[in-house]
């Protein structure tokens, strides 16, 4: 959609070369792409890639080139090129040399990565179907739940304990690291470290099941300041709700059986099985980052689940009336 | 030039084909003409006959069921079976001590009286029947997809029928002495019609696959009434049942059982009450499974469906339901909760959940003591 809008302004003026270099560039930016590294990781991997695309590209002209002159060429450069001699070096030595400075290259980029100092907070990650469960361990040993959004601070090194609970999903901010599979019954760890402010847009990156294409999150990188005022907020239940139609909804919350599977701190909600909805207002986005959090979609989401996410868990509720809805969205929205 | 072989052929051909263009040309014509009676009243002629009931009798055994797929000596599936059979069936069929409407006898076919004779039919056959009905007689099929569990509670009660006097039938089939409290007037009939299955408010169901419904809000029963009779929730019994009635008939029945007084639990194996308590408390996170009192319990929306007491085997089948039927097979609101709930619970959950909610006293507190004050001698 958003390709068919930039497309069809420009294509009467543009040339064709322009619009190319216009596709190319325009995934270089927004929050998920890895031609916009802001993490250490992300930048190692980023240079690499453009050291790889520059070699590619030099061999394959270079191949393009000698194929010519084997080709055309006169007939000395041709016998050159057929003996057995140039075979063994073009052929053996040169792919050889190539990918062993390569592996040098990157394993010593891998080495660098485990000499960062570990002075991040810790952060376990479980992917489900279809969305990410996130706990912060805090300092005190404290756990504090939360989903589908990951705050850290900016230029600490956060080492992301990754779970998951059903099949294999993987972890995949590209904006900040590497992809990093969860594996069910296994811990992998990633270390990311994010060098500047902002939201970067993460995606399952192993397929998971219907629903894998709608398993996004978000990581939210924050001066460490911010953060940690933040995570001291977050360790602490939410206001109890103070407007009229937010006290109604946290009544029908509670009535409607929601805390079997969502948890609320501070109010008898403690269900598991789905994602902790303590601070659910004060995130940007609901439904593992598929609609940006308002009344309006959080209602809609209660009401029917399924039509926004395709095999989620959570049931539709045709039987509640949409003053309830609206009452509990209400109630969602207010807890920040 | 063709071989000889296939030109040997092609005179036969066309004459055959000759033939069934005037046979078409014939029958349209007879049937343009009128010329054929269809009146019920001139009945077939023997020939006819003969040949249509071998052909219904070859058709039905072709295509029945082998045997069936769970024990038809069940006396909860019996009396399930009669009272449905009482309400859907015994007019056109007839029951022990009573003869079918006559109006019913100037039918073709008749419908026959289930006699003893009649019952030679095997259970898959009888089953195939009641299911799917005949075409071109006035045995209709099953009126919802996916229960086949109640058309075999009638295929059991037809097993059982033969043998009953007049006098067993009307008890087990509710049509008797199973007049609900305070009922007199005329517009509450349709009450002895739900008394028949549901019994009347100071006992329970005669069969334990039928719901209690004492203890019940007025709007869960207002909604599985029009649910029922709207066809989003299937039960060819219940449909039966609730179609025919008006709004203001399903309002008044809702009110009636909303207002009777829930009856005492009946005992359940203790060791499975334990495994069913701990799963409707805690749910099972395991397998994604929610603590059912989440919803079901005391503090529970007044529009949420109460299971204390309720009849263990109900409950189990009406989870077993959910737990096999396809997706689309109930519409209603409830399923669209529950079915995803019961696809994921195991058998031996079901039947733990079954025991733990019946056994549970669904009377309030203060009742219940009171209730056991009066029963002391």
């Amino acid at each position: 959609m958003t390709f068919a809008r930039v497309r069809s302004v420009p294509l009467p003026m543009a040339p064709p070369g322009a619009l190319a270099l216009g596709f190319v560039l325009s995934g270089c930016a927004g929050p998920q792409s890895m031609l916009a590294p802001a993490g250490a990781e992300a930048t190692d991997v980023f240079h690499l890639s453009l050291v790889l695309f520059a070699g590619a590209g030099l061999i394959l002209a270079w191949v393009v080139v000698t194929l010519a002159l084997a080709l055309f060429g006169p007939p000395g450069v041709r016998a050159v090129l057929s003996s057995r001699r140039a075979v063994l070096v073009a052929g053996l030595g040169v792919p050889l040399v190539v990918l062993t400075l390569l592996l040098v290259v990157g394993l010593m980029m891998m080495r660098e990565r485990t000499l960062w100092p570990e002075d991040g907070p810790r952060i376990a990650v479980v992917g489900e179907q279809w969305w990410w469960r996130v706990t912060y361990l805090a300092p005190d040993g404290q756990r504090i739940a939360g989903a589908n959004e990951i705050r850290i601070p900016v230029g600490e090194t956060v080492t992301l304990a990754l779970d998951a609970s059903d099949v294999i999903h993987s972890f995949w901010v590209p904006s900040l690291g590497g992809k990093r599979d969860m594996v069910p019954g296994r811990t992998n760890h990633l270390r990311i470290r994010a060098e500047r402010e902002g939201r970067y847009r993460g995606q399952c990156a192993e397929y998971c099941g219907g629903a894998h294409a709608f398993m996004a999150l978000e990581i939210i990188a924050m001066a460490p300041d911010a953060y940690r005022a933040w995570l001291m907020a977050a360790a602490e239940p939410p206001a109890p709700p103070s407007e009229a139609l937010a006290i109604e909804g946290q009544k029908y919350f509670l009535s409607t059986g929601c805390g079997a599977c969502h948890a609320i701190s501070g109010t008898p909600a403690t269900g598991l099985i789905g994602p902790d909805l303590t601070r659910v207002g004060a995130r940007r986005q609901i439904g593992s980052a598929m609609l940006d959090t308002s009344p309006e979609t959080l209602a809609r989401f209660i009401a029917d689940a399924p039509a926004h996410k395709p095999g989620t868990l959570m049931p539709a509720f045709p039987m509640l009336a949409r003053e309830e809805i609206d009452a509990m969205a209400a109630y969602l929205w207010s807890l920040r | 030039m063709a071989p000889p072989s296939r030109r040997r052929w092609r005179q036969p051909l066309r004459i055959a084909l000759a033939l069934a263009v005037i046979a078409g040309l014939a029958g349209a014509g007879f049937a343009a003409l009128g010329a054929y009676n269809i009146a019920a009243s001139t009945g077939h002629w023997a020939i006819t006959e003969r040949l249509l009931r071998f052909g219904l009798w070859r058709s039905v055994a072709v295509r029945a069921p082998d045997e069936a797929p769970i024990p038809l000596k069940d006396s909860d599936l019996i009396r399930l079976g009669a009272g449905h059979f009482e309400q859907g069936c015994a007019t056109c069929h007839g029951a022990p001590g009573r003869t079918a409407d006559p109006v019913t006898r100037t039918m073709l076919p008749t419908p026959p009286p289930l006699h003893r004779e009649m019952l030679e039919w095997s259970d898959g056959e009888l089953f195939f029947i009641v299911r799917h009905g005949i075409k071109y007689t006035g045995m209709p099929a099953w009126p919802v997809e996916d229960r086949d569990d109640e058309v075999w509670s009638v295929v059991a009660f037809l097993r059982a029928l033969p043998d009953l006097t007049p006098d067993q039938y009307a008890t087990l089939a509710g049509s008797r002495g199973r007049q609900p409290q305070g009922l007199e007037r005329d517009a509450d009939a349709p009450l002895s019609a739900c008394a028949a299955c549901h019994g009347d408010g100071a006992e329970a169901p005669s069969s334990r696959l039928v719901p209690r419904l004492q203890g019940q809000s007025e709007s869960v029963l207002r909604t599985a009434l029009d649910d029922y009779a709207d066809g989003r929730r299937a039960s060819g019994i219940m449909r039966l049942a609730a179609a025919p009635l008006t709004a203001q008939d399903r309002a008044a029945l809702a009110r009636h059982y909303a207002a009777l007084a829930p009856l005492p639990p009946a005992p359940a194996d203790e060791a499975l009450v334990q495994t069913g308590a701990r799963l409707a408390t805690q749910g099972d996170r395991e397998s994604r499974v929610p603590a059912c009192l989440s919803c079901h319990g005391p503090a529970a929306r007044p529009d949420f469906p109460r299971l204390e007491g309720q009849n263990a085997r109900y409950l189990a089948q009406r989870l077993r339901l959910w737990h096999e039927a396809p997706a689309d097979a109930d519409t209603s609101a409830w399923a669209q909760v529950m079915a995803p709930i019961a696809r994921r619970l195991n058998a031996d959950q079901i039947d733990a959940l079954a025991a733990y909610f019946s056994a549970q006293d669904p009377r309030p507190r203060t009742a219940a003591s009171g209730t056991s004050g009066e029963t002391a001698p």
